[in-house]
């Protein structure tokens, strides 16, 4: 068979020879005035060890498989902060008016109609596109101070305003979308249409996992939290292989889909079940020695180690009441926002690289008072308390949390406006969202807006620019980052993306 | 280190790496294009460099004149091609083919896609005793060449194994094999193949590939994902494989099966391909954004399913890779951008416009029914009407005229009638009917009263209506008339003037209304679900502004365009027609709480009327004659009626003749029992024109609001310029893929089809077969089958029968280690294919060995066993079925495309959200779970164990058990291994049953309570062990 296919480069080959005689090696490195140009031709002519280990049949020129193991070799590109991220998603566009975005010159405005000179060519939804005035709505709630630089919080947030000085709240957050679908997949791949993987997915393909017994990608949604819908393409692994999908753990007996044995057939059963599987197979592939049928069998094996560490992880029974009491009651209510964050906490703890947290109903185009208040009440008391708790674990040291939705909310009330009741609607010019934790600067808050947080007035943070900045925490040049896919190479930030060194310690 | 080639190709080696490294700055994109220059083309290579005088990139021949050559061995990071910047590197490798490329003269040659395919001769083999047909040479060439040999002959039970999956998806079954095993004719394979051919499982087999590529699913994709039924489509591609459908036909019907000579229903129901793309239902969108959006997809699909071309990557700008522009992409955009469809599709779940009624016999017999009998009825009034002349003449000289004179309205058929004029809201008629503004889900907000045009009006802000509660809720086969008078204020731009639905598009408009348009004139709108399913008709004259003026908008129950009418001051309005297609009612049935009526000055989430003030409406349940239209808006008296008879003989036929009314009102029941008919009738979304051409314009980075220049549609000179006697329309555009002279179509078919059936493409990449894709690991081969496809009238099943005829398919898949690793892919095909089953197969093989398996071909989606709340991320539930209906084949089990099956799902079945033409091929432990524990394999293994449990024999069991659901016996170690564990298992569940709960109660089966639990329960174990491995779960 192919016996040439093992023999190192043929420097001597007649062509080259030939090449090499035509080459006056002097004038041209006068010419292109190099002087590195030696050295190239060095490695051109004489290096086999760059490329020494292929082996393989191939049709064409490099293979796209050894492209991508090239790319993955390369890893991490810079020295990490961060060794994983707990990114709390708050799906439905959380209000920057009446959380962080503190508007006090509003309060004079109410109801006034918004003026088009701050309007500008923003396209608006369909929702309120046609209402026939804007009206200013200030936000029904107070702001405090809090913290070293005494930042302004709403009292919405009492548990955030205690760790405020871990917080890195960048106040000009901006994306091109105006609406749920297009922004929240814009947001977890880096573009509007199905299709791409997600940000966990690209860590995943990046940096594999330091757990063996979990996915190195977890998701958890709060259970009843209603609002808009998800849907599981936002943790999908798009054209990346499979392996690196979010798996989702949900609360309840099946935490992970068919994780359970047949009922009455416990651990050890299936582990003498799967041992004579293991042997069936082997017996089945003497003969054909299918490197495949080998990988499979590691399949089955880590298959059966999720099943005892997958209910392990997610029970909290260990866990002792001052922790119950730090996330708050829901905590023991298995499938809430406070319960998942425990939960994430726990699956931090095991190096899990990326636990993605969603939890709908921050989608307040009326009823706007009520309905926020709810959501913090929901979520305030746990996040505080997964921050302290990674805190004093001293996790935070390398974990990153990101805490954000998919776009901010307009400063008009969309329908009517009421002192007590207002809507709004989505506005993706700027918004709040903030990180903590490795890498990032404590107590910090980045970018400006304009009084009507209808414009960014300094340093804008683009969708790109926070994934750029995510990767680089990570470790990872998000230009380096790509793979291949229809004949083209993509990356988390397609073509654009700036690290926001600003916002690095 | 590869050793670098004697002759140099440039398709073959050098292109790759211009395409993979350089082309991206210096290709086709012009908008890209660095210093001016492009090296896809050799002019432009060989030629001067604008932004360097002398220099020259290539000199065809000469190394030191090349700066090709110079860049790319230079470390000089300012110097170096490819840039620092691009993170693309050029290996010692690719260095030298370059280099060697220009020293030999730096020949390009066209993209070897792009070139009509020719039948070659067919290459000289040593060894022709392996030969059964042609493809055996091209293999066989290309392995003798490398001095390999073919692997033998696979043993009977492997390749029956294999032809069954490849044809049908389904394993052969116990007396498939005993038959073929003792078939000793020289031709008892072809008769395996001939008869699987000819099952109805080969077309679910092909349709299951097919449907990853048309991106089939049960629901609408993006946030609300609600489900629709497509399946009349899937019916279809099933269909048209068994029928062995040819495939220039099969891809001529579902771009343009409408605009073909006379088209059939099934014609139109294969157009169903370029509707299935998502659709999104999310509040706030913006129509066009999305109405461009589906037309996007519809433009890519043409590239991944026909053409073999990421087309979709010329959207925003010139292809960087192939030789598709920006504008050349929104010219094939324009072929699909002619329906008349919405961006956002209807709250109330109506299917998206537009759509084919598929009435089912029994319907379509009601409906033929109803509509003879209406014919009559109109027949009938037409006769009364000059039966009854004289009747006219006594009511005449009776003096009934004279009565009319004091009203100041017409009074019959009055419904409601507000004047306002104290200041209240209240139904002259009726006045327990209190109307009352509104702003947003009927919080009432206080009315603003004014002066009107009599006494007092209502001034409208142009957020709230005027909410006349449930007057005005008629249906389409409903006559009506409803007239006011309208202050309209001179800054008046677009807004709705009074209207019966919901809101605006959020609900495509179902019900009435009557809109000022942007420039001015006025739309009048009935609807099921706009913008096809409706009546549109626009005034010629602009309304007036800044005065008072009457509207009153006439219906005469007939659902055509005809009968639905405005008049302005009692003149009726000129219009043209740009809709006349009211198919189904315009009430809503589904998803809404109140019925809507009449409302006036404003629309939720709409546009509404602005400082306009209404006074004097009128509600009639009758079409009120010109006449009476003229007096209720103050134009005319009943005074001169008595003057013109003509007009006094429609008012009296029209409300006081008894027999006409009665007559009319029974035509009006017939209408509606129409109406019942067709509302339950299954609609499927297909492709139609829209009567008016709508055009296309290139837009700018893609975006859908950023139009460039106007372009017409056509298709790329570089792949094949559009004949000139073929329509520039869709059916044009099919008869160009399919033209003799087409290099990409029939290539991209038949290499689809190999994959199939070899597992890989000759062409790995599938989807591309441009620039960027893998080249042909048999070039030759792959050219001569889309010749011999096209040459046989796109044959499918002969195409299909030669590659499986073959002695390469044929071949055993057990080979070296060696070998294996050296072609890990097998694209030399030195051996035969091997792989794991699809996610479906792995299914439907589990289901058929137990013989759960439930055979019936089509009809609507099933719901198999899933786990609870999957679905409640997005607000569903998830009920399955009840029958054995969750046994069916698995290409019915039910797409939700926001979540996917999870069964189905872990094995890499696609999304179906856009077209996938090659699916990722993974390996999981997550699979490990399903096939271990998802109550569809226990139940299987549970049936499996219960058949064991009456087999007297162990080892036969085992056998039988093994031989379902592998095709193969055991080896006799195996056998020893199962027993073994059998007798375990059963002293495990003998000595606690307790231990066998989910193994024996899992699934709807019922086991035989007889029967020992013990030994069904370990039989089961058995069964699953033996489904679990590699035997049942690859196909080798």
């Amino acid at each position: 068979m192919g016996h040439h296919h093992n023999d190192e480069f043929k420097l001597h080959t007649p062509d080259f020879e030939r090449i090499n005689k035509k080459i006056d090696r002097r004038n041209f490195l006068t010419k292109t005035s190099l002087g590195l140009g030696a050295v190239a031709l060095g490695s051109l002519f004489g290096a086999n060890t760059l490329y020494g280990s292929e082996k393989q049949a191939t049709t064409g020129a490099l293979s796209d498989d050894e492209m991508q193991k090239q790319i993955l070799a390369a890893l991490p590109h810079i020295a990490p902060k961060a060794k994983r991220v707990v990114y709390l998603f708050m799906s439905g566009g959380p209000s920057q008016f009446e959380t962080f975005d503190y508007k006090p010159k509003l309060v004079d405005m109410f109801g006034q109609d918004l003026p088009e000179s701050v309007r500008g060519e923003q396209r608006l939804t369909g929702m309120s596109a046609n209402q026939s005035n804007f009206p200013i709505a200030p936000s029904f709630t107070g702001f405090k101070q809090y913290g070293k630089n005494d930042t302004w919080v709403s009292d919405l947030l009492p548990y955030t305003a205690q760790v405020i000085d871990e917080l890195c709240i960048i106040k000009s957050t901006f994306t091109e979308h105006i609406n749920h679908d297009p922004a929240i997949t814009f947001f977890q791949t880096g573009h509007q249409l199905p299709g791409r993987p997600s940000m966990g997915s690209w860590l995943s393909y990046g940096l594999g996992s330091d757990n063996e017994n979990l996915p190195s990608f977890i998701v958890l949604v709060s259970k009843n939290a209603g609002g808009q819908p998800l849907y599981s393409r936002l943790w999908g692994n798009g054209f990346l292989p499979t392996e690196h999908q979010g798996v989702q753990f949900r609360s309840g007996k099946d935490p992970v889909l068919y994780l359970n044995n047949p009922e009455g057939y416990d651990g050890e059963d299936r582990a003498q079940m799967l041992d004579y599987l293991k042997k069936l197979n082997q017996f089945q592939n003497e003969g054909i020695a299918d490197p495949e049928v080998d990988a499979r069998i590691a399949q089955y094996e880590m298959a059966f180690k999720m099943q005892t560490s997958v209910p392990e992880v997610m029970s909290t029974d260990d866990e002792p009441d001052d922790i119950f009491d730090l996330y708050g009651p829901d905590s023991r209510d298995s499938g809430t926002y406070a319960a998942n964050c425990l939960l994430a906490r726990k699956l931090l703890e095991k190096d899990v690289k990326f636990v993605q947290l969603y939890h709908q109903g921050w989608d307040q185009h009326g009823g706007l008072p009520g309905g926020i208040s709810h959501q913090c009440k929901n979520t305030d008391q746990a996040t505080a308390a997964l921050i302290i708790d990674l805190k004093q674990r001293g996790l935070l040291e390398d974990t990153l949390v990101v805490w954000g939705g998919e776009f901010g909310r307009t400063v008009y009330s969309q329908g009517r406006l009421e002192k007590e009741n207002y809507g709004r609607d989505h506005h993706p010019r700027c918004f709040t969202m903030w990180m903590a934790g490795a890498g990032v600067k404590p107590g910090f808050t980045y970018g400006e807006t304009d009084d009507f947080s209808y414009n960014i007035t300094k340093n804008p943070v683009h969708v790109h620019d926070f994934h750029a900045t995510l990767m680089h925490l990570m470790g990872i040049d998000h230009e380096q980052l790509t793979f291949k896919s229809q004949g083209r190479r993509y990356r988390l930030t397609d073509v654009h993306g700036t690290v926001v060194k600003d916002l690095l310690v | 280190m590869r050793e670098l080639p004697e002759e140099l190709d440039y398709n073959m080696h050098v292109k790759p790496i211009l395409s993979d490294k350089c082309f991206a700055c210096h290709g086709p994109d012009m908008a890209k294009q660095k210093a001016g220059l492009r090296l896809d083309l050799s002019e432009a290579a060989y030629g001067e460099l604008p932004e360097n005088e002398g220099n020259y990139a290539i000199d065809p021949g000469d190394l030191e004149d090349s700066q090709v050559f110079h860049r790319i061995l230079s470390e000089d990071p300012d110097y170096i091609m490819p840039t620092p910047e691009s993170h693309l590197t050029l290996t010692a490798y690719e260095k030298a083919v370059l280099i060697k490329w220009i020293d030999d003269g730096a020949e390009y040659k066209p993209h070897w896609a792009f070139v009509k395919p020719e039948k070659e001769e067919l290459p000289e083999v040593e060894n022709e005793d392996w030969i059964k047909n042609s493809i055996d040479n091209f293999v066989l060439a290309k392995l003798e060449n490398l001095n390999l040999q073919p692997s033998k002959q696979a043993d009977k039970r492997t390749v029956l194994r294999r032809i069954n999956f490849d044809l049908t998806g389904l394993p052969p079954t116990l007396k498939e094999q005993q038959d073929f095993l003792k078939d000793k004719s020289p031709d008892a394979y072809e008769k395996v193949v001939d008869r699987l051919f000819n099952s109805s499982a080969f077309g679910e087999r092909l349709a299951a590939d097919w449907l990853d590529v048309a991106r089939f699913a049960d629901s609408h994709g993006y946030t609300v994902d609600r489900l629709r039924d497509m399946s009349p489509y899937r019916d279809w591609v099933i269909k048209a494989f068994n029928e062995n459908m040819p495939y220039d036909k099969f891809i001529h019907w579902q771009l343009a099966g409408d605009l073909m000579p006379n088209p059939t229903k099934e014609m139109l129901i294969a157009t169903a391909f370029n509707r299935n793309h998502q659709q999104n239902m999310e509040g706030g969108i913006i129509e066009k954004e999305f109405q461009s959006e589906y037309v996007v997809d519809r433009t890519n699909i043409l590239g991944d399913a026909f053409l073999g071309v990421s087309v979709g990557c010329a959207k925003c700008h010139d292809h960087k890779y192939d030789p598709i522009s920006q504008k050349e992409y929104y010219q094939f955009y324009s072929f699909f951008n002619n329906v008349r469809e919405a961006g956002q599709i209807s709250y109330d779940n109506a299917m998206p416009a537009p759509t084919l009624l598929l009435p089912t016999a029994e319907e379509e017999s009601l409906v033929k029914f109803i509509n003879e009998k209406l014919t009559s009825k109109e027949q009938q009034l037409v006769k009364l009407r000059s039966d009854s002349k004289a009747e006219f003449s006594q009511w005449l000289t009776a003096g009934g005229a004279a009565k009319l004179t004091t009203q100041t309205y017409p009074s019959v058929g009055l419904q409601a009638r507000y004047d306002f004029d104290k200041n209240e809201l209240r139904n002259a008629l009726n006045p327990k009917e209190v109307s009352f503004t509104t702003l947003v889900n009927r919080d009432k907000i206080k009315e603003v009263f004014t002066e009107g045009k009599t006494g007092k009006g209502i001034l409208l802000d142009g957020d709230a209506w005027l909410d006349f509660g449930e007057v005005g809720v008629f249906r389409k086969g409903e006559p009506f008339t409803i007239g006011m008078d309208i202050f309209i204020p001179q800054d008046f731009k677009e807004g709705v003037i009074f209207h019966k639905s919901l809101a605006e598009r959020m609900y495509n408009f179902r019900g009435f209304h009557v809109y000022g348009r942007k420039n001015g004139t006025l739309e009048i709108m009935m609807a099921h679900a706009a913008p096809a399913n409706a009546i549109v008709k626009v005034s010629k004259e602009k309304v007036a502004k800044g005065k008072w003026t009457h509207l009153t908008l006439v219906y005469d129950g007939s659902s055509k365009a005809k009968g639905l009418y405005l008049f302005m001051d009692g003149k009726k309005l000129e219009t043209t027609t740009e809709v006349d297609d009211l198919a189904k009612d315009i009430l809503f049935t589904q998803h809404v709480e109140t019925q809507p009526g009449l409302q006036i000055g404003g629309w939720y989430r709409g546009t509404g009327f602005k400082n306009g003030i209404v006074d004097n409406v009128s509600v009639y349940n009758r079409k009120i004659t010109d006449f009476e239209v003229a007096v209720l808006a103050g134009k005319e008296t009943w005074n001169k009626v008595k003057s013109n008879k003509k007009t006094l003989e429609d008012y009296y036929f029209s409300a006081v003749h008894q027999s006409s009314i009665s007559l009319r009102n029974e035509l009006k029941n017939e209408r509606n029992a129409l109406s019942d008919a067709t509302e339950e009738v299954k609609e499927l979304m297909v492709m139609k024109e829209s009567n008016k051409p709508k055009p296309t314009f290139l837009l700018e980075r893609g975006n859908y609001d950023s139009p460039g220049e106007q372009v017409f549609p056509n298709t790329p000179d570089r792949i094949l310029p559009m004949p000139e006697n073929l329509p520039k329309n869709r059916y044009g555009l099919a008869q160009w893929l399919t033209h003799p002279n087409h290099p990409l179509t029939a290539r991209v078919a038949v290499n689809r089809l190999w994959q199939n059936i070899f597992g890989i493409g000759l062409v790995k990449t599938a989807e591309d077969f441009g620039n960027q894709g893998e080249l042909p690991s048999h070039p030759k081969l792959l050219d001569y089958l889309a010749v011999s496809f096209t040459e046989s009238g796109w044959d499918v099943k002969k195409i299909i029968k030669e590659m499986v005829m073959s002695a390469v398919y044929q071949q055993d898949s057990k080979t070296s280690k060696e070998l294996l690793d050296w072609d890990k892919e097998n694209r030399f095909l030195a051996r035969g294919p091997a792989r794991r089953l699809t996610a479906e197969m792995i299914r439907d093989n589990a289901l058929a060995a137990s013989g759960l398996l439930n055979k019936k071909v089509g009809g609507p989606s099933v719901k198999p066993y899933q786990p609870d709340g999957l679905w409640r991320i997005n607000g569903a539930t998830y009920v399955p079925d009840t029958t054995d209906e969750v046994y069916r084949r698995s290409l019915y089990v039910i797409v939700k495309r926001s979540v996917p099956n999870p069964t189905l799902g872990t094995f890499d079945a696609t999304s179906r959200s856009y077209c996938v033409v090659r699916r990722q091929k993974t390996n999981t432990p997550l699979q490990a779970l399903v096939t271990l524990n998802d109550p569809t394999f226990v139940e299987v293994s549970k049936v499996l164990g219960e058949r064991m449990a009456k087999e007297e024999n162990v080892e036969k069991a085992i056998m039988i058990t093994y031989n379902k659901l592998t095709g193969k016996l055991p080896k006799a170690k195996e056998l020893a291994l199962l027993k073994e564990l059998q007798q375990k298992e059963l002293s495990k569940f003998n000595a606690s049953i307790s231990k066998a709960k989910g193994w024996l109660e899992t699934g709807f089966y019922e086991i035989n309570p007889q029967l020992n639990m013990p030994l069904v329960a370990a039989n089961a174990v058995v069964a699953n062990v033996i489904l679990n491995s590699d035997a049942a779960l690859m196909r080798r």
